[in-house]
C-alpha cells in the first residue's frame, strides 16, 4: 500500500540533518590553512545542538573560493558552556556561546 | 586605526591626536579614489549599473535601529507576535514590512529574568543590518571581538552594565547565515504604553545585548 | 610560535585575545564608504564577489594590511584584487582609471 511506498523514499545525500535538537557534539579540531570559519577558541569544543538551521545550504568556506553550488549541508546552532573553553572564565558556570557551526565541522560526542 | 578620520567617542574624553578631521574640501582620499575607479570600471564594463548603487545607498539608508526598535515594541505588546518571531525572526521582521534584503537568516534572542543576551562577530562584523542598519566601530574593532567571548561580564561593565553572577549570559557569535537581535526586557513603568512611546525607549545597543533599556536614557 | 601556527590561524581569528577596553567610539559614514558598503551588497546579489568571498579576501590582505587599513579600505582593496582575478578589470585598467578620477577631482578643486 501507499505506507510501505513512503517508506521506501530515499533522501538525497546529505539531505537530512545528521544531528537534531539536543545531540551532543563536539567541534572537530582540524587546523586548516586557507579560508575558515570556525574560530579556534572552539576547536574541540563539546557542546548541545540548540537549533537545526533550514533549509541545507552550500559551505561557507567552499563559497569564500566562489563556488556557490554543490552539495548542501546543514548549519546548527550550538551552545557551549563558556568555562569549558576558557582555563580561568570568570563568570557564572552556566554562562554560554552560541554559534552556527557547518556539519562538516561536527562530530558526535 | 590611524587614518584621518574623526571618529566620535561618546563616553570617553578621547584626544584625537593625530587624526585630522575631514571637511567637505578635503581632497578625495586614496580609497576614496580606489572605490570611484572600481565603480566606474565596472559599470564600463557591464556589470553593475550606477542605479544598482544608487538604489542600495537608499536602501541603507532607511535600515536604522529605529526599526529593531519597533519590531521589539511590537513583541513586549503582542505574545503571539513575539511568539512567531523567537520561532523565526526573518519572517517576523517581514511581518511587519521589513524586508530582509540579503540571503541572511535572524533569531531574536529574549532576555529574561534568568538569561541575557549579546552578539558579536568575532570573525569578522556579522551584523543584523537589515533590521538595525549599519554596525557601530566598537562592534568591529578588536577589544570587543575579542573580549565579548571570553570575558563577557567585563565587557558589559565597560557599558555600565552589572549582571548579576545568578543570570546566565549567552554569547552568540555570528559566523554563518544567522544573524542576532537581541529582544531586551521591558522596563518596570511601562504599563498601558502605545507602542510608539515603548520603541522610543529601545536603543540600538540594548538591541546588541550591551545595555538594558531603561526609562533613564533616551533612545539613540 | 611555531610558524605553523602563524600560518594555520587567520589575521581575524581573535576571539579570546587580550585587547584593551572596549572604547565606544563610532562615525558617521563618509559618502565613499556608504558607496562602497552599497558596492559589496550590489556584487554579492549579483554573485559577482559573494560575501564569504570579499571575507576571503580580507583574510587575504595578511596581518600588518588588516591592522594598519581600517574598515572600508580593506574592502576595496580587497574588491580589486578580486576583480583581478576574475578578470573583470586588470591592475593597470584600474591604474589608469584612479589617475583619471585624480585628475577629474583635482579639476574640480581647481575650478
Amino acid at each position: 500500500m501507499t505506507a510501505s511506498i513512503l517508506q521506501q523514499v530515499k533522501a538525497g545525500l546529505n539531505e537530512l540533518p545528521a544531528f537534531a535538537v539536543g545531540d551532543r557534539v563536539r567541534v572537530a579540531t582540524r587546523a586548516p590553512i586557507g579560508h575558515y570559519r570556525v574560530p579556534i577558541y572552539l576547536r574541540g569544543g563539546v557542546g548541545v545542538v540548540e537549533r537545526v538551521i533550514e533549509p541545507a545550504l552550500v559551505d561557507n568556506e567552499e563559497e569564500g573560493y566562489g563556488r556557490n553550488a554543490g552539495n548542501k549541508r546543514h548549519y546548527y546552532r550550538i551552545s557551549i558552556p563558556l568555562p569549558t573553553l576558557w582555563h580561568d572564565y570568570q563568570g557564572s558556570h552556566r554562562d554560554e556561546l552560541h554559534i552556527e557551526i557547518y556539519e562538516t565541522w561536527l562530530e558526535r560526542a | 586605526m590611524a587614518t584621518g578620520k574623526h571618529y566620535h567617542d561618546h563616553d570617553h574624553g578621547h584626544d584625537h591626536g593625530d587624526h585630522a578631521p575631514i571637511t567637505a574640501e578635503s581632497k578625495p582620499g586614496y580609497y576614496e579614489v580606489m572605490e570611484t575607479a572600481v565603480r566606474e570600471l565596472l559599470t564600463e564594463k557591464g556589470y553593475i549599473t550606477p542605479n544598482d548603487i544608487r538604489h542600495q545607498i537608499e536602501v541603507l539608508d532607511s535600515r536604522t535601529p529605529a526599526l529593531g526598535a519597533a519590531v521589539v515594541a511590537r513583541a513586549w505588546v503582542d505574545p503571539a507576535f513575539k511568539a512567531r518571531l523567537l520561532e523565526d525572526g526573518r519572517k517576523g521582521c517581514e511581518e511587519l514590512g521589513i524586508t530582509f534584503y540579503d540571503d541572511t537568516q535572524l533569531i531574536v534572542l529574549e532576555n529574561t529574568p534568568d538569561v541575557h543576551n549579546l552578539i558579536v562577530c568575532t570573525l569578522c562584523s556579522c551584523y543584523p543590518r537589515p533590521v538595525l542598519g549599519l554596525p557601530p566601530d566598537w562592534y568591529k574593532l578588536k577589544p570587543y571581538r575579542a573580549r565579548a567571548v571570553i570575558e563577557p561580564r567585563k565587557v558589559l561593565a565597560e557599558f555600565g552594565t552589572q549582571i548579576p553572577d545568578d543570570v546566565e549570559i549567552r554569547v552568540s557569535d555570528s559566523t554563518a547565515v544567522v544573524r542576532y537581535l537581541v529582544l531586551p526586557r521591558r522596563p518596570e513603568g511601562t504599563q498601558g504604553w502605545s507602542e510608539e512611546r515603548l520603541a522610543a525607549l529601545v536603543t540600538r545597543d540594548a538591541m546588541i545585548g550591551v545595555i538594558p533599556v531603561s526609562l533613564d536614557k533616551e533612545a539613540a | 610560535m611555531a610558524t605553523e601556527d602563524f600560518v594555520s590561524r587567520l589575521p581575524n581569528d581573535i576571539g579570546g585575545f587580550e585587547a584593551g577596553s572596549v572604547m565606544r567610539v563610532e562615525h558617521v559614514l563618509e559618502p565613499w564608504e556608504k558607496r562602497c558598503h552599497a558596492l559589496a551588497d550590489v556584487l554579492d546579489f549579483k554573485k559577482l564577489i559573494n560575501t564569504e568571498e570579499k571575507r576571503k579576501g580580507v583574510e587575504a590582505l595578511g596581518e600588518m594590511l588588516i591592522g594598519k587599513l581600517p574598515y572600508y579600505e580593506r574592502w576595496i582593496v580587497a574588491f580589486s584584487n578580486i576583480s583581478f582575478t576574475k578578470g573583470f578589470f586588470t591592475p593597470t585598467q584600474l591604474a589608469e582609471k584612479m589617475a583619471e578620477v585624480d585628475a577629474r577631482f583635482a579639476e574640480q578643486d581647481a575650478a
